[in-house]
């Protein structure tokens, strides 16, 4: 056969399989964590518990804005513990209800174990993953599941009413929705306000709103009060936020890029053109820019520090190496977007302080 | 005619068993009327999937090393692998977890047609640039179609690196995300090929003694070649699309498969079959039981545990010889 | 029995023309002998008769073209035996010489029992039925190029093309492989078109021999008519002395040229 009716049947016959796996990846039952399911486990329903709220918690829209002021539309009614609660939340991944007040969450993901438990949900939680270490409490119930490489089986014989997740690329939620177990998945945050909605959301679905709901105000203050006291800059500072030794680094528009902007300063990473948020920076653009401030969000994987730093080649004289403002910063504080936050927040406001006080300004 | 009848009835029997052991093992412990559910819905997809793709797998990489003559073909030999693994990644990269709520789960497709897609390039270099259209001119075209190709996805990688966790877990192949809409998802492709690939194993025989000698005995060589290698690349390329690269079982359990039945295909490809499927059965068992709370990477078992089993039965021969 | 006739056949690989145009009538039963220097276009124009090389002109098998006919009917009418043939080490004689029945197989079906009588058939008359299960790697040259013949046999095809039939073989075996061909043409009522090196033998077995130079037919006839001792030494560059047997056998000796 000729190359034209060859190439001609090649491209037919791929043209109609991608058509036709097409047709049937999509099923009359969608995919996806639709948990609509009830959990069966919790036998008693009477929510006995403190914080039984009757009120639907209705999630807000996420701002775009870094506004720290409150914008979700939450009206929370009073603590009411005779009534049994509705536990169920709209999620960007559908609707997840459940029957009861869970008391056997399993959290694979380190993040929303701090929400958990600061909203005091800790003593609900039956198991948590390898990498969740922190609170200390958590260490209690820490397991050997894994969230990146989840083993289901090994999930689900924990018997979890509830499923706590991060970003659900390996379709867990499917899989779990399977065996009735429901799925709450939690996208990393790109603004405070989607951190505050997931500690609201986990408030509703734990039985904890008034918690969750003075866990935010909190933030929000503490948030305010240290911004109070960032110093008077006509110029803002410049910084660099190193996540690993080979200059991967972060823009503005990621979440923990965010944090920085809120405390007046600007990103030189920003400047690289980048395609994505995690653009990697060579060490030319980076002594070329000069940065004031520099993070370092590889202290723990990599050992690094302001010595190692001052010590590469041709940084020696760049501003924030000079003037002893090379700041080791928590790997797992720079990655996570839980209550913690506000930790992070308050170091890098420090580091501001620190620094302002030695520039002349 | 050497009296081998019985290595095809043989096989089946212990694929059968193989399935019911795998059955009984797991995180979730051994089979009871309390946990038929989780077994059922967690783990026995599971199962099915890695009869099929071990099936397929095997099957694909047997054809192709007689469409070719070429005992080192494996299923990913003209550029599925990297066509598929640059579908997944853009995928991952457009934010797959946005996307869980769709109707339509883009990553199976994407991979689909990546590796589809990539195929049909190498066939077009392939056929543009061989006068004669021979084997092996085909063969380099998809290792150039393969090199850009995972050039490519490096690169989209590179730009990309928040999603490289990811990306690599998925290009090691899982068995572990299985759901029955994946094995309905498959089937139809992986029914189809084994089917049309079943038909053509005379062919494959012909095509033992070289593209010139089968010509003359009346074969139309280009043509089966072609047809051989669409029925496999589409049934490998949804065999990835659902379970990731897995590899090691395409090239390996068709030799495992000569040394102890021959060499005719028409009995290689049936015993491929089920051997196969035997194989990735058993190999997927360790992947959720060594660690108790994590999956160990299904590409990782089958070289841990297949590559040895090759060496006794290559040791084996060299003895009876 | 059938007749090959090639007219102003051309052969060319790419845009390299390696025979110019070529036209000849081998009668049914006939046996031609294709000689002449290596790179004369000798197993290009089998090739083509085989139709695995591209060619101008018209190849016709009892006047019918074969250019017009589909690969399974052509395999039906041209058996070829190669130079160097593939034999795969694992394949039994019986699975190889089945493959010769390869063009009276349908698509998607199996060989019936009436190929595999067949293909005893011919083993026997070969005298390789005890081979029958033996794998090919373990089979001497010998056997293995009696074992190519069978192959071609099994196809029933009236025209048989030999391309150096006898380049690998020891004397024994090569007058045993001629010997075998001359008796089954005759038994078949094959037409056999070779090409050789040995000019004695090609003299000897064949009916008519023609010389080839760089893909020009140069004389084509008998053997006292084409083997001279001046045409040999034009056209090969050989010396060589021409003896003529009392039976009519033409003896091709090659001389020393040095003292």
């Amino acid at each position: 056969m000729n190359r034209i009716t060859r190439t001609a049947v090649l491209l037919g016959v791929s043209i109609v399989s991608i058509v036709s796996i097409t047709a049937c990846g999509s099923d009359e039952e969608s995919s996806g964590s639709t948990a609509t399911s009830t959990a069966s486990s919790a036998a008693s329903s009477t929510a006995s518990s403190d914080t039984a709220s009757s009120s639907t918690g209705d999630t807000g829209d996420t701002g775009d804005t870094v506004d720290t002021s409150t914008t979700t539309a939450t009206d929370l009614g009073p603590v009411d513990s005779s009534a049994a609660g509705v536990f169920s939340v709209e999620t960007a991944n559908g609707t997840v209800t459940l029957g009861a007040r869970p008391v056997r969450i399993v959290s694979l993901s380190p993040t929303h174990t701090e929400m958990l438990f600061a909203i005091g949900a800790g003593d609900q939680v039956i198991a948590v993953d390898d990498q969740s270490n922190y609170p200390p409490e958590a260490a209690a119930v820490a397991s050997e599941l894994s969230g990146f490489t989840p083993n289901i089986e090994a999930i689900a014989g924990y018997e979890p009413d509830l499923v706590v997740i991060g970003d659900d690329r390996s379709g867990l939620g499917e899989q779990l929705a399977a065996v009735d177990i429901p799925v709450w998945s939690g996208l990393s945050a790109v603004s405070f306000d989607d951190v505050y909605q997931q500690l609201e959301q986990l408030g509703v679905l734990t039985g904890h709103v008034a918690d969750a709901a003075a866990v935010v105000a909190g933030m929000e203050t503490d948030i305010a009060s240290i911004l109070n006291e960032l110093p008077e800059t006509e110029v803002p500072m410049t910084y660099y936020h190193e996540l690993d030794p080979t200059y991967f680094s972060v823009t503005s528009d990621t979440f923990v890029g965010q944090i920085y902007s809120l405390a007046g300063l600007q990103n030189i990473a920003d400047r690289a053109n980048a395609t994505s948020s995690y653009p990697q920076l060579s060490s030319e653009l980076i002594v070329s820019a000069d940065p004031e401030l520099i993070f370092l969000a590889d202290t723990k994987c990599c050992g690094e520090s302001a010595e190692t730093v001052a010590a590469r080649d041709g940084w020696a004289g760049i501003a924030a190496v000079v003037n002893g403002n090379v700041i080791s910063m928590d790997d797992d504080l720079a990655s996570r977007w839980g209550p913690r936050v506000v930790d992070y927040l308050r170091a890098v406001v420090d580091a501001v302080i620190d620094a302002s006080v030695v520039a002349p300004s | 005619m050497r009296g081998r009848s019985w290595w095809l009835p043989l096989s089946v029997v212990v694929l059968l068993g193989a399935i019911v052991l795998a059955a009984f093992i797991g995180p979730a412990g051994t089979i009871s009327s309390a946990n038929w559910k989780l077994i059922w819905e967690l783990r026995m997809p599971r199962i099915v999937l890695a009869a099929l793709v071990g099936a397929m797998l095997s099957v694909a990489g047997a054809s192709y090393q007689g469409a070719f003559g070429n005992p080192l073909a494996d299923p990913y030999l003209l550029g599925v692998a990297a066509g598929s693994g640059l579908g997944a990644t853009i995928v991952f990269v457009t934010g797959r977890s946005n996307t869980v709520g769709w109707l339509i789960d883009p990553l199976p497709l994407a991979s689909f047609a990546g590796g589809l897609l990539a195929v049909l390039v190498t066939y077009m270099i392939g056929a543009a640039f061989g006068p004669q259209r021979s084997s092996l001119t085909l063969v380099l075209a998809g290792v150039a179609v393969t090199s850009l190709v995972t050039a490519i996805q490096t690169f989209v990688l590179y730009r990309n690196s928040d999603v490289i966790r990811e990306v690599y877990s998925w290009i090691l192949g899982r068995l572990s995300t299985a759901t029955w809409r994946d094995v309905r998802l498959v089937f139809p492709y992986i029914a189809v090929s084994c089917i049309v690939l079943l038909l053509h194993r005379r062919q494959l025989d012909v095509m033992r003694v070289g593209d010139d000698e089968a010509s003359s005995l009346g074969m139309q060589v280009s043509r089966v070649r072609l047809i051989v290698v669409v029925a496999a690349t589409l049934g490998t390329a949804a065999a990835v699309s659902v379970s990731g690269l897995i590899g090691f079982v395409g090239i390996v359990v068709p030799h495992a498969v000569r040394m102890l039945a021959g060499s005719s295909y028409r009995r290689l490809l049936p015993l491929s079959i089920v051997l196969g499927a035997t194989f990735l059965v058993l190999t997927d068992i360790p992947g959720r039981v060594l660690s108790t709370g994590s999956e160990t990477p299904i590409g990782v078992v089958t070289a841990f545990f297949g590559a040895p089993f090759f060496i006794v039965v290559l040791m084996r021969r060299r003895l009876a010889r | 029995m059938s007749s090959l006739s090639l007219d102003h056949v051309s052969v060319h690989y790419g845009k390299r023309t390696v025979v110019h145009d070529f036209s000849d009538t081998v009668k049914p039963g006939d046996w031609l002998c294709l000689i002449g220097p290596n790179g004369a276009g000798k197993s290009s124009i089998l090739r083509a008769v085989t139709g695995l090389a591209s060619h101008t002109g018209s190849i016709a098998v009892d006047g019918s073209p074969l250019a017009l006919r589909s690969p399974r009917r052509r395999a039906e009418l041209v058996a070829y035996v190669p130079q160097s043939p593939l034999l795969p080490a694992e394949m039994t004689a019986f699975e190889y010489v089945l493959l010769g029945r390869n063009p009276y197989i349908s698509y998607f079906g199996s060989d019936t029992a009436q190929d595999r009588a067949m293909v005893m058939n011919v083993l026997e008359r070969l005298d390789m039925a005890s081979f029958a299960d033996r794998s090919l790697g373990a089979l001497s040259g010998g056997e293995q190029q009696r074992l190519v013949i069978a192959r071609a046999l099994a196809q029933e095809a009236p025209i048989l093309l030999l391309d150096e039939p006898t380049s690998a073989l020891d004397i024994g075996h090569q007058q045993q492989a001629l010997e075998l061909v001359d008796r089954l043409r005759h038994e078949h009522g094959l037409t056999v078109i070779s090409a050789m090196h040995d000019l004695t033998l090609a003299g000897l077995y064949a009916d008519r021999l023609a010389l080839f130079h760089e893909g020009h037919l140069v004389v084509s006839g008998t053997a006292s008519h084409v083997l001279r001792a001046e045409t040999l030494a034009e056209f090969y560059g050989v010396s060589v002395t021409v003896h003529h047997e009392p039976d009519g056998t033409v003896v091709v000796v090659p001389r020393r040229t040095s003292a």
